[in-house]
C-alpha cells in the first residue's frame, strides 16, 4: 500500500518509515487481520460494477501475503488498463483459505496468493477458479521448470508468482567460525549466539529445521520423528531463541537485532541490502537440505471481477513487471532468462536470488498433512519455554 | 522556617490568652485584586464575632487565612498570642465548620465526627465518647452510624459543627454555616448556635452576609467592604450609629433622601427640608444623604401640623411582616417611601388614598452625599 | 406537559444494544465454539458435537507457563503504570491551575494519534542496540557499546507503560479532580497532614477511578501480545499469541475459544484476587478507625 508508505514518512525519517511500513504491512494480520477483510468485502460489494471500454471490470481485488508486490507495479496496472485494485493482506496459507471457506465464494477476492501445497485441497473444496490461459498469452515468459508442479500439474488452477527458500544469515563480527549447515546454526546457537538467535514465526520452518538437519522426511508424520523434534526443539534449543520473527530483513538485520538469524532468502537479500554494514552478514542456504515454497497466482472461485483478474495475472507476468518484482521483493518470479536479465539490470546479491540447479535439488517441497496440529503444538511449547 | 514549638515559646504573648486572634495590617492579594486589604482586628477570647459584608467582599479569605489555607502577602496573623504566619492548617488550633460542611461522604457520621480526634491519636475509648458527647450535644446521637448523604442540609450542618467542636479548639471559623438552610430552620439554629458558643467559651468567628444573623448572635459585627473593615462594633452600635451610610444602609432598611446642606445645618432639597437632631459638620452647600429607618417613620392620613420632616405621597401598598405592617409610600418623581409600624396601633389606611409620613429630628442620620449605599431602600431625592 | 417522555430504560436501549451487539455476543460466540471441535484441515469448527474436551487440551502446561509470563506482564505492567500515573494525575487535578488542565490532557492522549503498532514498533527502532537511543547513550558516556535493553522484559514494560499509561492516568484525573478541594481542606483543617489526608480522604474518594484505570490496564493488557512481542520477541510471550495461533495458524477455532474463555476467567479471577488480596491487606487499618456507635440506649 503506498500511500501508508508516503504518509508515515511524515512521522519519521526515510529508514524508519521504510521499517515501520513493512512492518505494518506484515505485521498487520496480527491485530488487524479482520477489519482489514472486512474493508475489502465491504468496497467489493457496495461498489456499483461498471464495466471499462476494454471490456475489464472497473475494479480488482486481491487477497495476499503483506507487502508481496512491487508498488510501482500495482499503480501502473491501474493506470495501464483501468481497474482500481484493492490490496489485503494475510499471515498464512490457513487464514487466507479460512477466510474462503468461510464466505462460500462471497469473499469478494479476486486474486489470492496460496502456496503451492495448499492448492490441491483448495481446489477439491472449490474455493479456485480455473485459469483461462487465453487470457493469460504472457504464461510464455514462464520458466516452464516451474511450472508443472505436483500440486498443479497442468496449472488449471495456479500460476508461479514467486518461489524461495529458507537458510540463515550470521553476523561474522559475534560468530567468527565459517557456518555452512543447519546442525551449525543449532550449534553456534547454543553456544557463541545464544539469546542472540531469531527463527521464524511459523511451526514448519521451525521443524523443518530439525527434520533438514537429521535428514528426516519434512513431511514425517511418524510419531518417534515429531517427538525427537519436539525435544530437541523444545528443551534444547528454545532457551537460547531471542525472537519468533518471519520478517527479520525489515528490522533484525538492518538493526542488528540478533546475531543468527533464521531467514527467507528474498528477506535475507533486503535485510543485508538495508543494513548500514552489509558485509559483516553471511548468508547460507540450508543444508544440507531445505526447502523449496512457491507462491502462485489463483483466482477465488467465486471472483466478481474475473477478466480484470486475468489481465492482471497476465500484466504481471509480462518481462519487465515481472523484473520489478522480482527486485522489490527479492524472490525468483518464475520468469525465463530472469537472472540474466537481472545481471543486466545491475541487480545486487543475487546469489540470494537465483540458485544452481545442485543447490535446487536439495530443495524440498512441502505437505500439508496430519502432522500440522502437532507441529502448531511444538511452536507453541517453543514460545513458552523461551519465554519463561 | 522556624519549628512550630520554638516559634510559641518565642512569640508568645502574656496579653494575648488562649482565643484570642489578632489579624494586624493583613493584605491579601490574589493577581490583580485586593481581596482583604490592611486589615487590622482583634477578637477577644469567647467572643462571637461576626464578619459581615456583601459577596465578594473579602469574608472568606479572612477566614481561610486565620485556618491556613491562605497565606496573607503582608501583616501578622497570632492564634491565643502565637504567630502563626508558616504554620500549615493541620498544625493550627482551630477548626472551621465550612459553607458546604465538606462532610466526608465516604465515612459514617461518627468517623466523621471521630476524625480530628484520631488524627491526634486519641485512644479509641475516648474518642467513642467524646464522639458521643459531641453528637449528643448537637442532638444528632441516634444518627451515628448514617452515612451523610442520608442527612438532611440541617442534620448536615449540626455533624459539620460537632465535628469541628469535638476538638476543643480554642477559636472556631464558620464560613456561612446556615447559608443553604430554610429561613425557619436557620434562626432555630442560630439560636442553638448561640447557645452553644456562650456554653463553650470557645471563640467564634462568624462568616455571614445576613444582617438580621449577624445583629441576633453576635457581640460584635465587622462590617467589611472590598476587603477593609468599614465598623466594628457590637450590634446596637451598628444599627442606631451607623458611621457611614455604607453601614447603615447593610444593617436593616433605610429610607434616603439626596440634598445639599443648608445654612440651618438641614438637608434641604426641591421637596423640602430634613432636620437631623445632630448636625453633620460641614460646609454650607456640601451634598449630603439623610438616612430614616423605615419603623421611625410615623405614617397618617391626616396633615400634621407646621413640621419641617414630612412627605405626602400616595399609598402603594400595605404588607404585613408577622408583628409588623409595612406600607410603602409613592412622593412622586419615581421615589417611594417605606414605612412599618407594630401591628397593634397602626393606623387603618386606604389603598390609593394620601398619606402623610413623618419622623423625628432624633431618628435622622445625616452623611456625606459621595458615599454610596448598598442594600438600601430607594432613595428618594425630593 | 405535552413534552414527549421517554421511559428510561428505553433511553438505555443504544448503549445496551451496543454492549450486546460488540460485547456479549461475540463472548458468546467463542464460547460456543469452545464446545465444538475441528473437524478437518480446511474447517475451522464444528459444533455438532459438545464435550469439554477442548477446555482438556487448552489446559497444558504451555497454557500455563505461558499464562503466568501474561500475568507477571499484567501485573507489572500494571503496577507500574498506576504508580507513574498517580502523582502525575494528582498533580495534574490538584496542583495546576485549571485553565492549564486541558493543554496537558491532550499532552497525555498525543501517543493515541498514531496508530498503536506504529507506536509499538518505534519503540522497537529506538531501543535496538545500536539504534538511536544506544548511539545517545554512549555519546553521553552512560554504556559502552550496545544497548541490551530490547528483547528483555524491560523492554515490555517500557512499551507497556508507554502504550497504556493515558489509559491510567485519565481515569485518576477524573476520580481526583472529583475530590473537591473542600474535601482535603477539611481534613486539613481536623489535623491530618499530606499523608494522612491522601491515605484516609483522597484515595479512599478517588477508590472508583483508581479501581476503573486498574481494570482499564489490566484488562486489555493481559489480552495485548502486540507490544509484548515487538519489544520482547521471545521473552514477550503471552497467552494472546496463544490464542491467536490457535485462530490463524492452526486454524483450530474449538481450541482457540476455548483458550480464549480460560484466558478470560483467568484474567476475572485474578482481577477478583488482587482485590480481595489488598481489601484484606487493608483491613486493620480501615477497622482500626471504623466508629460504630449503635443505637442510643
Ligand atoms: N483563589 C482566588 N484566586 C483569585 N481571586 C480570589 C480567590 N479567592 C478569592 N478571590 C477574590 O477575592 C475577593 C474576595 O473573595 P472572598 O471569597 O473572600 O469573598 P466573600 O466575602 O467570602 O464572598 P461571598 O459572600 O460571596 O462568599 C473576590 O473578589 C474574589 O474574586
Ligand atoms: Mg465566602
Amino acid at each position: 500500500m503506498p500511500t501508508e508508505n508516503s504518509h508515515i514518512k511524515i512521522l519519521a525519517s526515510a529508514p524508519a518509515a521504510r521499517i515501520i511500513a513493512r512492518e505494518l504491512n506484515r505485521r498487520r494480520f496480527l491485530g488487524f487481520a479482520a477489519a482489514a477483510g472486512g474493508a475489502a468485502f465491504l468496497a467489493a460489494c457496495s461498489s456499483p460494477e461498471s464495466t471499462l471500454s476494454n471490456g475489464l471490470e472497473s475494479q480488482l481485488s486481491m487477497y495476499s501475503w503483506g507487502d508481496y508486490d512491487a508498488p510501482e507495479v500495482l499503480t501502473a496496472f491501474t493506470k495501464d488498463l483501468g481497474p482500481k485494485l484493492t490490496v489485503d493482506s494475510f499471515g498464512s496459507n490457513e487464514e487466507m483459505i479460512s477466510k474462503l471457506v468461510g464466505t462460500k465464494g462471497t469473499s469478494g477476492y479476486d486474486i489470492v496468493v496460496p502456496t503451492g501445497p495448499y492448492i490441491p485441497q483448495m481446489v477439491e473444496n472449490n474455493l479456485l477458479m480455473k485459469l483461462d490461459h487465453r487470457q493469460i498469452p504472457n504464461l510464455k515468459y514462464m520458466d516452464p521448470a516451474f511450472l508443472g508442479r505436483d500440486w498443479d500439474p497442468t496449472n488449471a488452477y495456479s500460476i508461479c508468482k514467486a518461489w524461495g527458500t529458507t537458510g540463515f544469515v550470521y553476523d561474522k563480527t559475534v560468530i567468527t567460525r565459517d557456518l555452512f549447515t543447519w546442525n551449525d546454526f543449532f550449534d553456534a546457537a547454543m553456544n557463541e549466539a545464544s539469546g542472540s538467535v531469531s527463527i521464524l514465526d511459523d511451526p514448519g520452518e521451525i521443524t523443518g529445521m530439525f527434520y533438514w538437519a537429521n535428514g528426516i522426511d519434512w513431511n514425517t508424520t511418524k510419531k518417534e520423528d515429531i517427538d525427537a523434534a519436539e525435544d530437541f526443539l523444545v528443551n534444547k534449543l528454545a532457551p537460547h531463541v531471542a525472537a519468533f520473527n518471519s520478517y527479520p530483513g525489515s528490522d533484525a538485520v538492518p538493526q542488528d537485532l540478533q546475531a543468527l538469524i533464521q531467514i527467507w532468502n528474498g528477506d535475507a537479500r533486503l535485510g543485508i541490502s538495508e543494513s548500514d554494514d552489509p558485509d559483516k552478514w553471511v548468508w547460507r542456504l540450508g543444508a544440507p537440505t531445505t526447502e523449496l515454497w512457491m507462491d502462485n497466482w489463483s483466482i477465488a472461485e467465486g471472483a466478481p471481477h474475473p477478466k480484470a483478474a486475468h489481465a492482471f495475472i497476465n500484466y504481471v507476468l509480462e518481462p519487465a513487471n515481472s523484473l520489478a518484482e522480482l527486485d522489490y521483493i527479492g524472490y525468483h518470479t518464475g520468469a525465463i532468462d530472469i537472472e540474466q536479465k537481472a545481471k543486466d539490470e545491475g541487480l545486487e546479491m543475487l546469489d540470494m536470488v537465483f540458485f544452481t540447479p545442485d543447490q535446487i535439488a536439495t530443495m524440498k517441497d512441502a505437505e500439508v498433512n496430519e502432522a500440522q496440529e502437532r507441529t502448531v503444538d511444538i511452536w507453541n511449547k517453543m514460545k513458552a519455554a523461551a519465554g519463561a | 522556617m522556624t519549628t512550630t514549638s520554638g516559634a510559641i515559646a518565642v512569640e508568645k504573648r502574656p496579653d494575648e490568652p488562649a482565643g484570642t486572634v489578632v489579624l494586624d495590617s493583613v493584605t491579601k492579594i490574589f493577581g490583580e485584586s485586593t481581596a482583604v486589604d490592611n486589615i487590622s482586628l482583634r477578637v477577644e477570647p469567647g467572643e462571637f464575632l461576626s464578619l459581615l459584608g456583601p459577596s465578594g467582599c473579602g469574608k472568606t479569605t479572612t477566614l481561610r487565612m486565620l485556618a491556613g489555607f491562605e497565606t496573607p502577602n503582608s501583616g501578622s496573623i497570632r492564634i491565643s498570642g502565637e504567630d502563626v504566619l508558616g504554620i500549615p492548617p493541620y498544625k493550627r488550633n482551630v477548626n472551621t465548620v465550612f459553607q458546604a460542611y465538606a462532610l466526608f461522604p465516604h465515612l459514617s457520621v461518627a468517623e466523621n465526627v471521630a476524625y480530628g480526634l484520631q488524627q491526634k491519636k486519641v485512644p479509641k475509648a475516648e474518642v467513642r465518647e467524646k464522639v458521643v458527647s459531641a453528637l449528643e450535644m448537637v442532638k444528632m446521637r441516634s444518627f451515628a452510624d448514617r452515612k451523610p448523604t442520608q442527612l438532611s442540609g440541617g442534620q448536615q450542618q449540626r455533624i459539620a459543627l460537632a465535628r469541628a467542636l469535638v476538638n476543643q479548639p480554642a477559636v472556631l471559623l464558620l464560613d456561612e454555616p446556615l447559608g443553604a438552610l430554610d429561613r425557619q430552620l436557620r434562626e432555630e439554629m442560630q439560636l442553638e448556635l448561640k447557645l452553644l458558643q456562650s456554653q463553650l467559651g470557645i471563640t467564634f468567628i462568624f462568616v455571614t452576609h445576613d444582617q438580621g444573623e449577624a445583629l441576633s448572635m453576635s457581640d460584635r459585627i465587622a462590617i467589611m467592604r472590598e476587603g477593609k473593615i468599614e465598623q466594628l462594633a457590637d450590634a446596637e452600635t451598628i444599627y442606631s450609629s451607623p458611621t457611614s451610610a455604607y453601614v447603615a444602609g447593610f444593617i436593616g432598611q433605610q429610607n434616603f433622601f439626596e440634598g445639599t446642606l443648608n445654612k440651618d445645618g438641614n438637608l434641604e432639597n426641591s421637596g423640602g427640608k430634613i432636620r437631623a437632631a445632630i448636625p453633620l459638620s460641614a460646609q454650607t452647600g456640601t451634598a449630603v444623604r439623610a438616612a430614616i429607618r423605615p419603623e421611625d417613620i410615623t405614617i397618617d392620613s391626616k396633615e400634621p401640623g407646621p413640621q419641617i420632616n414630612a412627605i405626602s405621597g400616595s399609598l402603594v401598598s400595605i404588607s404585613h411582616l408577622g408583628e409588623t405592617l409595612q406600607y410603602l409610600v409613592d412622593v412622586g418623581g419615581g421615589h417611594t417611601v417605606l414605612a412599618r409600624r407594630p401591628r397593634p396601633g397602626a393606623p387603618r389606611l386606604e389603598l390609593k388614598s394620601k398619606v402623610w409620613c413623618t419622623w423625628t429630628p432624633e431618628s435622622v442620620l445625616m452623611f456625606h452625599a459621595h458615599e454610596e449605599s448598598p442594600g438600601s431602600h430607594d432613595s428618594p431625592e425630593e | 406537559m405535552s413534552r414527549l417522555r421517554l421511559p428510561r430504560p428505553i433511553l438505555a436501549f443504544p448503549a445496551i444494544g451496543w454492549l450486546l451487539i460488540f460485547f456479549v455476543a461475540p463472548v458468546l460466540l467463542v464460547l460456543w465454539f469452545s464446545f465444538g471441535y475441528k473437524p478437518g484441515v480446511f474447517q475451522t469448527h464444528a459444533n455438532d458435537k459438545l464435550s469439554f474436551d477442548r477446555y482438556a487440551e487448552a489446559l497444558n502446561p504451555t497454557f500455563f507457563t505461558t499464562f503466568w509470563n501474561t500475568l507477571w506482564v499484567g501485573v507489572a505492567g500494571t503496577l507500574l503504570c498506576l504508580i507513574i500515573a498517580f502523582p502525575v494525575a494528582y498533580w495534574m487535578a490538584a496542583k495546576i491551575p485549571s485553565r492549564y488542565r486541558g493543554l496537558l490532557i491532550a499532552l497525555v492522549m498525543v501517543p493515541y494519534w498514531t496508530n498503536f503498532l506504529v507506536r509499538t514498533i518505534g519503540w522497537q527502532i529506538i531501543l535496538a542496540p545500536h539504534g538511536w537511543l544506544s548511539a545517545a547513550l554512549n555519546w553521553l558516556g552512560l554504556i559502552d557499546g550496545s544497548l541490551d535493553i530490547l528483547y528483555t522484559r524491560s523492554a515490555v514494560l517500557l512499551g507497556v507503560v508507554y502504550n497504556y499509561l493515558p489509559l491510567m492516568i485519565l481515569p485518576l484525573y477524573v476520580a481526583f479532580d472529583r475530590v473537591s478541594q473542600d474535601m482535603r481542606e477539611a481534613s486539613k483543617d481536623l489535623g491530618a497532614g499530606r499523608i494522612a489526608t491522601l491515605l484516609r480522604v483522597t484515595i479512599p474518594l478517588a477508590m472508583p477511578g483508581i479501581i476503573v484505570g486498574t481494570l482499564l490496564v489490566y484488562i486489555p493488557l493481559m489480552g495485548d501480545y502486540i507490544t509484548a512481542t515487538v519489544l520482547g520477541g521471545a521473552k514477550g510471550n503471552m497467552a494472546g499469541v496463544l490464542v491467536a495461533s490457535q485462530f490463524q495458524t492452526a486454524q483450530n477455532w474449538a481450541l482457540g475459544s476455548a483458550m480464549a474463555v480460560l484466558l478470560i476467567l483467568l484474567i476475572l479471577v485474578s482481577a477478583a484476587l488482587a482485590g480481595l488480596i489488598i481489601w484484606l491487606l487493608l483491613l486493620p487499618f480501615n477497622r482500626s478507625r471504623r466508629l460504630v456507635i449503635g443505637v442510643a440506649k
